[in-house]
């Protein structure tokens, strides 16, 4: 036998050879034809991201599913670039106390081409507050206490009292309010999600879970069929692949960039580098239960005591701008700027509001924060400056985002870094954080006046006033100092030059501009 | 005889290790941080729903219970429902897409690995010392100091970014296009290649110089046999049971390498899906993931064993 054996060893020897040979072979030409380019296709990558588990508006929670899902669905209200809702699906509006009334467009179709009539509408609102059908963006309609159709393109919708932030919330952004059709929503019963039908000017082709998504054009989308008939979006798990992808002429533009290459990337001459400050707010938030952030001044000298430009350049490569307040620029009506002297780095003021407070000699506190990337970045110089300037003992304590979550819910915390992404009205900014009844009031602020500003804000139909009213809300409550607000994150695309149309918006918006966009 | 029965222990063995190292995954999960609910529904979720999700999911019942249940469906091939990463979707079905593109940049990556190995290995030792065999030994000593994910992008600079010769990112299934698959994959099949190719060859030199020096061989050279004739029938097919060996051993490391590289280029095998599903806290994708890639594993080394036993049927007493 032992002969033998040697004989296949050397059998084995030539098959691993042949192999070798066959992929030296491997001809370029045929390859050349699978990955021809189809002009009318724009190769949109969704990068950061490849998990999208649904494409029911009503289910949705990720970013990633609602890029699709604007392209598939439309809002009575879409946000212009201030934030700003403006008529989409509804034609027009009025307002009257507590009634909202819209006249639908005619002639608005879905995609199995059924006319969107206003009891679709209704059909989509009272589904999202149905709750079996258990939708994780029932509150941005929990407002409603009636839902009124007096003909096939009238929708009036009643809350309890005037609610200006309703109109925001029935936008096509992150909102989950998109409208269904009542039929074909019913038919697909639990599948809808894995086949959606909307009236956007595209309809999903194909969806491979984790590899990609692509849409095609609507012919019967009520703005015209759009330019381009076919989107591939490949879902690209790293960010950084996402760039070589682009920079390869794999894809035409994508959804994100990381932070460190965008000064890189800006020099590049093929490329178009898209970037704004976002809908987002980071800060530190404090315990106001716990010492030593259970006084005011102490609050505040912190945030003299660092230098918000030195993080904006420490943790986001200089992607981002200051904030003095809660709502971010791109909330035009309602943004305080971003000048304001308590949030302003001034070791001397920082001192002396030090020595008012309750603990002017070395307190201690933990600092939480999560992860290895900015997010401990921010606590880190955070602290470190706290301590140099006031002398303090301040520690970072690293852990994970869940469990600062939980910590933050049970109150069980002394400060931690916190923020949020991909609120969308200035209510959420500052009702949901800073009034004493806000569900993301973890530390136990409480200010009658800011209370008050914030309940009439929000019956306040006239978006100058409302603006008005927040601002000086913000500047009421930084007097208290009850969070230290840090920065806003800037959101990117990166384009080829052949991609035109691409409009972005700060709410990080994708999939509603493909009807906008053209290849040159 | 003695070899089957050695066979059929191994086969046994390895249905064990599978079952432990099941067990092991299973808890290493479920002791992670993080809640699936969570991931799944968002951090601002309501307690009802949370609890719904929970419910549907069997993860309301204990552990025991929950592995219990999670066997009882595996071994009827049944690995479940996505939770979080493909919601709803039958695993099996996911697997069964991925799986054959992670066999396919990996039995590309060994090609490669073997073919680069082979010749540099040969060179090496047939010019020891010079400098053939210097230039092979250094490239090697970088080949296994390089990580593949370092590698990875490096390519891409060079090749895909530079050159312009292949794509930087994206990957045409074998199913799709043969050729696509070949030229696709051949980046990220070269990135996971270059490190074994340079463990292997060192491997395969050492063995071949050993081999040179033992008495058989020069009883051979003195009866006159053309160096050719001694080189392939007496030191080349001797030296390949290490080389073999090696080659079976460092079969994982193909699959750890594959898991990064797949992230990298954009490859839909399972070794993505993992990674998705521990980020995400998807515990059956995990766990199925985990148990395919075992057995994998598992049984190439089987394999390797198998034909190595043949080859050398010392091995078995």
């Amino acid at each position: 036998m032992g002969f033998d054996t040697l004989h296949s060893g050397l059998r084995r020897r030539d098959f691993l050879g042949a192999s070798a040979v066959a992929i030296a072979a491997a001809q370029l030409p045929f390859y050349g034809e699978a990955l021809a380019q189809n002009a009318a296709t724009l190769r949109a990558g969704i990068t950061g991201y490849n998990v999208i588990n649904t494409l029911d508006p009503g289910k949705a929670t990720l970013i990633p599913e609602f890029y699709v899902i604007w392209a598939l669905y439309n809002g009575l209200m879409k946000l212009d670039a201030n934030s700003d809702p403006v008529p989409d699906l509804a034609e027009s509006l009025k307002s009257d106390g507590n009634v909202l009334e819209f006249k639908l467009r005619k002639g608005v179709k879905f995609h199995d081409g059924s006319e969107m009539t206003a009891d679709d509408v209704k059909f989509t609102l009272e589904r999202l507050l149905d709750d079996k059908f258990a939708s994780p963006n029932k509150s941005k309609v929990s407002g409603l206490s009636a839902i009124e159709v007096p003909d096939a393109s009238t929708v009036r919708l009643v809350t309890k009292e005037a609610f200006a932030p309703l109109l925001t919330f029935l936008s096509n952004a992150r909102t989950g309010t998109q409208v269904l059709s009542r039929k074909a929503t019913s038919a697909a019963g639990d599948d809808f999600g894995k086949k959606p039908i909307g009236t956007g000017a595209y309809a999903l082709k194909d969806w491979v879970p984790g590899e990609r998504v692509s849409l095609s054009a609507f012919a019967g989308y009520i703005g015209g069929a759009p330019k381009i008939g076919f989107i591939d979006m490949p879902l690209i798990a790293e960010e950084s692949s996402g760039v070589t992808a682009l920079l390869g002429g794999q894809i035409d533009i994508t959804s994100t960039a990381p932070f460190a290459d965008i000064p890189n990337l800006e020099k590049n001459a093929s490329i178009t580098v898209l970037k704004q400050a976002g809908l987002n707010c980071r800060f530190v938030s404090l315990n106001h239960r716990k010492a030593p952030f259970d006084d005011p001044a102490f609050r505040r000298a912190c945030s003299m005591a660092f230098d918000r430009n030195a993080m904006v350049r420490a943790v986001l490569f200089g992607e981002g701008v200051t904030a003095h307040g809660l709502i971010p620029p791109s909330i035009g009506y309602a943004y305080g700027g971003n000048n304001r002297p308590l949030c302003t780095y001034d070791p001397a003021k920082a001192k002396a509001e030090l020595a008012k407070s309750k603990y002017p000699n070395g307190a201690e506190a933990e600092i939480m924060t999560w992860g290895q990337s900015w997010w401990k970045r921010m606590a880190e110089v955070f602290v470190a400056q706290c301590n140099q300037t006031l002398g303090t003992k301040f520690t970072v304590q690293v852990t994970e985002a869940n469990t600062v979550f939980q910590r933050h819910k049970s109150g069980d915390y002394q400060g931690s870094i916190w923020g949020w992404l991909g609120l969308l009205d200035a209510d959420e900014y500052m009702y949901d954080i800073v009034h004493s009844k806000g569900w993301r009031n973890f530390y136990g602020y409480s200010n009658p006046k800011v209370d008050d500003l914030l309940e009439r804000a929000r019956r306040e139909l006239d978006q100058g006033k409302r603006g008005a009213l927040y601002k000086e809300a913000e500047n009421t409550m930084i007097e208290d100092m009850p969070i230290v607000p840090l920065f806003v994150s800037n959101i990117h695309n990166l384009m080829t030059k052949k991609v035109q149309g691409f409009k972005q918006l700060p709410y990080s918006n994708w999939g509603d501009q493909f009807v906008n966009m053209s290849l040159a | 005889m003695a070899w089957s029965r050695y066979i059929g222990g191994r086969l046994l063995t390895l249905v064990l290790t599978v079952l432990v190292g099941s067990v092991v995954v299973f808890l290493v999960m479920k002791a992670a941080p993080g809640d699936p609910a969570v991931a799944a529904l968002g951090e601002n979720a309501r307690p009802e729903l949370v609890a719904a999700f929970r419910a549907r999911h069997n993860l309301d019942v204990p552990w025991a219970q929950q592995y219990g249940r999670w066997l009882a469906d595996a071994v009827r091939g049944d690995f479940g429902r996505s939770l979080t990463v493909a919601s709803d979707r039958a695993i099996a079905g996911l697997i069964a897409a991925r799986l054959p593109n992670t066999l396919f940049i990996g039995l590309m990556a060994l090609a490669i690995a073997v073919a680069l190995s082979l010749i540099a290995g040969t060179v090496a030792a047939l010019r020891r010392g010079k400098l053939a065999d210097t230039v092979a030994t250094s490239m090697a000593a970088v080949g296994i100091s390089m990580p593949d994910f370092w590698l990875s992008y490096v390519l891409i600079l060079v090749f895909a970014l530079g050159l312009g010769w292949f794509p930087s990112y994206g990957f045409i299934a074998p199913s799709q296009t043969l050729s696509g698959a070949l030229y696709s994959g051949f980046l990220p099949a070269l990135a996971v290649a270059a490190p074994l190719a340079a463990v292997f060859a060192r491997t395969l030199r050492t063995a071949l110089l050993e081999t040179g020096g033992r008495d058989y061989v020069v009883a051979a050279r003195s009866f006159g046999f053309h160096p050719a004739y001694v080189f392939l029938h007496w030191i080349f097919r001797n030296a390949l049971i290490p080389y073999i060996t090696i080659i079976g051993l460092q079969v994982r490391y193909i699959l750890g390498g594959v898991v990064v590289i797949e992230r990298i280029f954009g490859i839909a095998g399972i070794g993505s899906l993992m990674v998705d599903g521990a980020f995400a806290r998807d515990y059956p994708v995990v766990q199925a993931c985990a148990v395919v890639f075992l057995v994998i594993v598992l049984s190439v080394n089987l394999f390797v064993d198998a034909v190595c036993s043949w080859l050398d049927p010392k091995r078995t007493r």
